[in-house]
This record gives C-alpha cells, sequence and structure tokens, in this order.
C-alpha cells in the first residue's frame, strides 16, 4: 500500500515536469496562451513554439529517459553489476564513432547522423558479444563486461584520431553531438523511438523473471533451468540496442542508466518487473527535468543536455551510496 | 529543370502520383519518399509559384521571400553586418550574440547562438524572414522555422565569392537590390586597387599563425588565403585545400615563411616560445599583427582587410 502511493506519487512528479516542459521555455508565455496553443488556437508563434517545438521535446525527453533507464536496469541485474550501463558497455563509444565519422566525411545531416551512430553503436554491441561468446560461452558476466568495456575504449580512441584531423566545423558538429540534446526534436524521431521503446520495454519486462534468477548467480540459475550465459547476452542485446536507438534519437545522454535503477532500488524495489517500470519512470523524470533546466539555466543558450543529467543525477546517487554505506 | 519535369508530368491541375493505380501509387510515394525534391516540385506546380532559386542548403527560397520582409532575424555576423550595409538595419528584430558590428547591430535583440539557435527565442522576435549560416547543425532549425509558416534563408559565408552571391541573393531578398550593387560594386574596387597596387612588387612568404596548440594555419579554402594573395603575400600552406589546415612546427621551420601574421595574443606567444624561436621569421623579429576583428570574416569590410595586410607586407605602400 505504501508502495503504491510511493510511486502514484513518483508518477505525479514525472507529470507535472512533462507539464512544466510544456509551459516554460526561452520565452515566458502565459499558462492560458499555451493551453490554447496545444489545441491549434492562438496566436500562429505560440501555436508553433508550443506545438513543434516544446511538445516533440519533451515527449522525446520522456522516452529517451525512459529507455536509458530500463536498459540500465536490466544490464545491472542481467550482469550482476553494479556499475553495468549502456554506456559504459561501448554503446555509446560505438554509436559516437559512428557519428564522428559520418561527420568526418560530409554526411551530417539530421537524416545520416542517427543512422549512423545507431550503425556504430549495433557494431560495437556485436563485436563485444561475439567477443564474449568466443570466449566459451562460460556464464560468466565479466567476459561480456569486460569486452564492453575494451570495445569502449577502442572506439574513444578512434574518435580522438578522427576529431584530431578533422576540421573545425567538423569537430564542433561532433562535440555538440556527443554533449546531448533532444533540442532536434521533431515527430518523426519521437514515432520511432517510441516504437523502440514500447518494443524493447515490453521484451524487458517479459524477462523479467529471468533477469531476476540471473541476479542469483550461475548456479541457481543453472539449478533452476535457466542458460545463464545464453540468457544475459540476448538481455544485453536487447539492452543495447535500445539505449543505441536512444542515442540516435538524442545523442549521448550520460549517467541515466547507471543512476536511475539504483534510485529505483534505493526506494525498496527487488524484483526486475518493478525495477524496470520504476527505472523507466525515473529516467523519464530525471531526463524532462533536466532538459529543463538546461532549457532555463541561461537562456536563450542552452546547456549540454548530458552533462546536466549528470549534474543532476550525480549528488542524488551519492546520498544514496553514503546511506548504503 | 523542377518546373519543367512537373510541367511535363502535371496533367490537369493535380500531383501526378495521385493519378496512379494504387499498386503504382505506393512505388511512386516510395520514390517521392526518397527524392523529397519530387514531391517539392509537385507542390511548387499545385501551387504555380515558380520559386526556381535555391540556398546553401539546396531548400527552394520561396516566393514570399521577395516580399520585402518587414521583420528579419539575422543569426550570423557576416550577414548582420552587410544586412546593415544593406540600408536594412531598422527591420532588423533579431541577430547572435557575436553580431556586434557595426556599433547599431548591439541595440538589436540578441537571441543568443547562431549554430544550433535557439528556435523557440527567434519565433518570438515574430520575424518574416530568418538569415541562417549554411551550416550542416542549422538544418534542423531551418526545417523547424519553415514549419513554423517563416521564410528562411541559408547562406555559406566563408569566401570572396559567397559574399559577392549573398550580398545579391539577400538585397534581392530584402529589396534593397540597388545598395546590394553598389557594396559589391565598393568591394570589388577597393581590392582590384589593393592587388594592382601589390602586384609588381614583390610577393614574402607568410605563415598565417591561427592557433598554437596545435598549429592551425590557412590553407587554399579560406577567404584569408585569397585576401593574402591581393595583399601581396604567398601562403606557405597554399597548397593545402582545407580552408584551416593543422600543419607541425618542423614544417614551419622547414618552409621558414619570411613574413608571420598573426593575432595580438598570438604573436605574444609566439615571440615568448623557446620552441618558436626555431623559425628565423621569428628570431628575426618579422612577426606582425593583423586586426582579427577586421580580417576575421569575408564583410563589407573585405577590401580594407586587404589593405590592412598589404600594409604589413609592404611597408610604405601607397593606398
Amino acid at each position: 500500500m505504501r508502495a503504491a502511493l510511493l510511486w502514484l506519487g513518483i508518477a505525479l512528479v514525472v507529470l507535472a515536469l512533462a507539464i512544466a516542459a510544456i509551459a516554460y521555455g526561452a520565452v515566458p508565455l502565459s499558462a492560458h496562451a499555451v493551453i490554447d496553443a496545444i489545441g491549434g488556437r492562438g496566436d500562429a508563434v505560440t501555436v508553433a513554439i508550443v506545438r513543434t517545438l516544446r511538445l516533440p521535446r519533451a515527449v522525446l525527453a520522456l522516452l529517451v529517459g525512459a529507455g536509458l533507464g530500463m536498459a540500465g536496469a536490466a544490464l545491472q541485474g542481467a550482469l550482476r553489476n553494479a556499475l553495468a550501463e549502456p554506456y559504459l558497455l561501448g554503446v555509446s563509444g560505438g554509436a559516437a564513432v559512428g557519428a564522428v565519422a559520418a561527420v568526418a566525411l560530409g554526411a551530417s545531416g539530421p537524416l545520416m547522423l542517427p543512422l549512423a551512430s545507431f550503425a556504430g553503436a549495433a557494431l560495437a554491441i556485436g563485436v563485444a558479444l561475439g567477443v564474449a561468446r568466443a570466449s566459451g560461452g562460460r556464464a560468466d558476466p565479466r567476459v561480456l563486461l569486460m569486452a564492453g568495456v575494451i570495445v569502449g575504449a577502442f572506439a574513444n580512441a578512434a574518435i580522438m584520431v578522427m576529431l584530431s584531423n578533422a576540421p573545425p566545423n567538423a569537430v564542433r558538429n561532433a562535440l555538440w553531438w556527443m554533449m546531448g540534446s533532444v533540442a532536434d526534436a521533431g515527430w518523426v524521431t519521437v514515432a520511432w523511438l517510441a516504437v523502440y521503446v514500447a518494443l524493447g520495454g515490453a521484451l524487458l519486462l517479459w524477462l523479467a523473471r529471468e533477469i531476476d534468477i540471473l541476479s542469483l548467480g550461475e548456479e541457481s540459475a543453472a539449478a533452476l533451468g535457466v542458460d545463464a550465459a545464453r540468457s544475459s547476452r540476448s538481455i544485453f542485446l536487447i539492452a543495447a540496442l535500445l539505449s543505441a536507438a536512444t542515442v540516435a534519437a538524442a545523442g549521448l545522454v550520460g549517467f541515466v542508466g547507471l543512476v536511475v535503477p539504483h534510485l529505483v532500488r534505493s526506494v525498496g524495489v527487488r524484483r526486475h518487473r518493478a525495477l524496470i517500470a520504476g527505472a523507466a519512470l525515473m529516467g523519464a523524470g530525471l531526463v524532462v527535468a533536466a532538459d529543463l533546466v538546461a532549457r532555463l539555466a541561461r537562456p536563450p543558450a542552452e546547456l549540454p543536455l548530458g552533462a546536466v543529467t549528470a549534474l543532476l543525477g550525480v549528488p542524488f546517487f551519492l546520498v544514496q551510496l553514503r546511506r548504503l554505506s | 529543370m523542377r518546373s519543367v519535369a512537373a510541367g511535363h508530368l502535371l496533367l490537369g491541375d493535380r500531383c501526378p502520383f495521385l493519378r496512379l493505380a494504387p499498386r503504382l501509387r505506393f512505388l511512386a510515394i516510395l520514390t517521392a519518399v526518397a527524392s523529397l525534391g519530387a514531391l517539392t516540385a509537385c507542390g511548387d506546380a499545385h501551387r504555380a509559384a515558380p520559386a526556381l532559386e535555391v540556398d546553401d542548403f539546396g531548400d527552394t527560397i520561396r516566393a514570399g521571400t521577395r516580399t520585402n520582409p518587414a521583420r528579419i532575424a539575422s543569426l550570423n555576423p557576416a550577414t548582420t553586418e552587410l544586412l546593415f550595409a544593406l540600408g536594412a538595419g531598422p527591420r532588423l528584430v533579431a541577430r547572435t550574440t557575436w553580431d556586434v558590428w557595426p556599433d547599431a547591430a548591439r541595440a538589436v535583440a540578441d537571441v543568443g547562438p547562431g549554430l544550433r539557435p535557439n528556435v523557440e527565442a527567434v519565433l518570438a522576435r515574430h520575424p518574416n524572414l530568418v538569415v541562417l549560416y549554411a551550416s550542416a547543425e542549422n538544418r534542423v532549425a531551418a526545417e523547424q522555422l519553415r514549419a513554423a509558416g517563416i521564410s528562411v534563408i541559408a547562406l555559406r559565408t566563408d569566401k570572396l565569392a559567397d559574399f559577392v552571391r549573398t550580398s545579391r541573393e539577400l538585397g534581392r531578398a530584402v529589396g534593397e537590390s540597388a545598395s546590394a550593387a553598389t557594396v559589391i560594386d565598393t568591394m570589388q574596387r577597393t581590392l582590384a586597387h589593393v592587388r594592382a597596387a601589390t602586384l609588381h612588387l614583390e610577393h614574402p612568404t607568410v605563415f598565417w599563425h591561427v592557433w598554437d596548440s596545435p598549429i592551425y594555419t590557412i590553407g587554399a579554402g579560406s577567404f584569408l588565403d585569397e585576401l593574402l594573395t591581393i595583399a601581396g603575400g604567398t601562403n606557405i600552406y597554399a597548397d593545402r585545400t582545407e580552408p584551416s589546415p593543422q600543419v607541425s612546427l618542423e614544417d614551419v621551420i622547414a618552409r621558414d615563411p619570411r613574413i608571420i601574421l598573426a593575432g595580438a595574443s598570438g604573436k605574444s606567444s609566439l615571440t615568448s616560445s623557446p620552441l618558436w624561436q626555431g623559425v628565423r621569421a621569428v628570431r628575426e623579429h618579422r612577426v606582425f599583427v593583423i586586426d582579427t576583428n577586421l580580417v576575421g570574416r569575408p564583410s563589407v569590410r573585405a577590401g580594407e582587410a586587404a589593405a590592412s595586410i598589404a600594409r604589413l607586407l609592404h611597408p610604405g605602400i601607397e593606398l
């Protein structure tokens, strides 16, 4: 009962944040004007600000946060490691290599950049999985973790080599992308990311019982009839592709996948079905809140979203760490 | 080409894709999505507006842009400066943080950055026309502004030829074509004057210092290389095609430039660095300071900029 009330409260906070994301921006608008504009009435400029800029932006922030939160919760459980998160496992590195390569080759338009970053992330995921599989298929999640981290290190080196020789325009474009942003949100991006988050989220929720079993350790998993190596690989694949989709839509939004699952655990959630659902909600809230801060801190300039998520998330995380120890 | 193709395809007043059999229509829609140009052709023909000119993003400049906009947002220091020169300054309603020349530009509302501009802040100024710098990261902003029903022109302003083209295009868009012709003429005449004055002088070799660590200079792709040539200098890195190539100190020493041009802070860091003592021009005190504000971009003042460089390279020249 108390738990239900708590989650209702959190859901209301996220809803309030989403409403704030539509009501507030670089330009002050009255509540009345915003409500009219949502319905398509009133001044054309206000309608454009609310409907073509703020609405898709708020929805995209919710989706990115939900996707990263779920991916982090699933990975930390399946790999039995509190530091496992999509970005640590080569996804961000692979995506960044794809994006920087596209920029360096001059294909930096709003169509090519997401495609290239997704392709890069998928490649990194493939390499990490291939290495883990070739290591003999033993159910040791550390192999998968190591493979991901090493692929990420290689990706970082590749990015530095490409950027060191790139013209200043390309470097600037790539840096912006690596700092993360939902400013370019449009309904097309929102639509395809929604498909990814819905599908990926549904699959992870469906596999939540397996993640529960995996998190008990490989022997318990074997005793309960779960092939730990296979199962953790497929969860890794789903979570990584889900985060790759968020990266393609909004660039690198760091720290959400790492911090949010811990926040959900800190309110007493242990079972992965609830953990994944809770991480979706809190992740959505964190990214919407961060984007609001990014827009309102010093308008009309914006702060990089990926930095603000960390600035907001880290203090929470540190408080939780102190409480644990 | 667009209007001819569209006119040829059109039977009656409707878009050709809608007249095909359903199975073909699916294919046609796929093709149309693959080449948005075809869709544009359809829409344009439908409205019977012969808007054929395109900006530097390759987007069609709409006919509405030509109707002498009363409220202009210019998100590029080069175009802001140009609009003032064209006499359209009083119609400017938004600029970027960096548009501070001429002084009157400071009175225009500052809407933040010009690369990835804050579209919301731009919209709030109610512009009829937005002038953007045609860089890849501004594409989404251009689409968002057009979606809000505002005319957008994205212009590259990287080389002297761009300046001529940009002046002509902007002059037409804001109804100041006559001023544009004068501005272009004045700049080209000053440049021709500087070129003529330096033509028969010896052209010293020059290293243009842009940045220290890593060392960046100017290549043939930069308009600064164009200015340097007109001012009677020879860029030692004219063989590099990029606008701002990265080079090594060893190579600078090997190419042994006669003169080094740098900004004020660049000069002090070069002359105080023991490493740069390896370059003869530094040892022999031939590092000259350029006014980076004046030569920073291809603008109305390009002629003046070329003259200032010529005076550094050829002391005593009459200009």
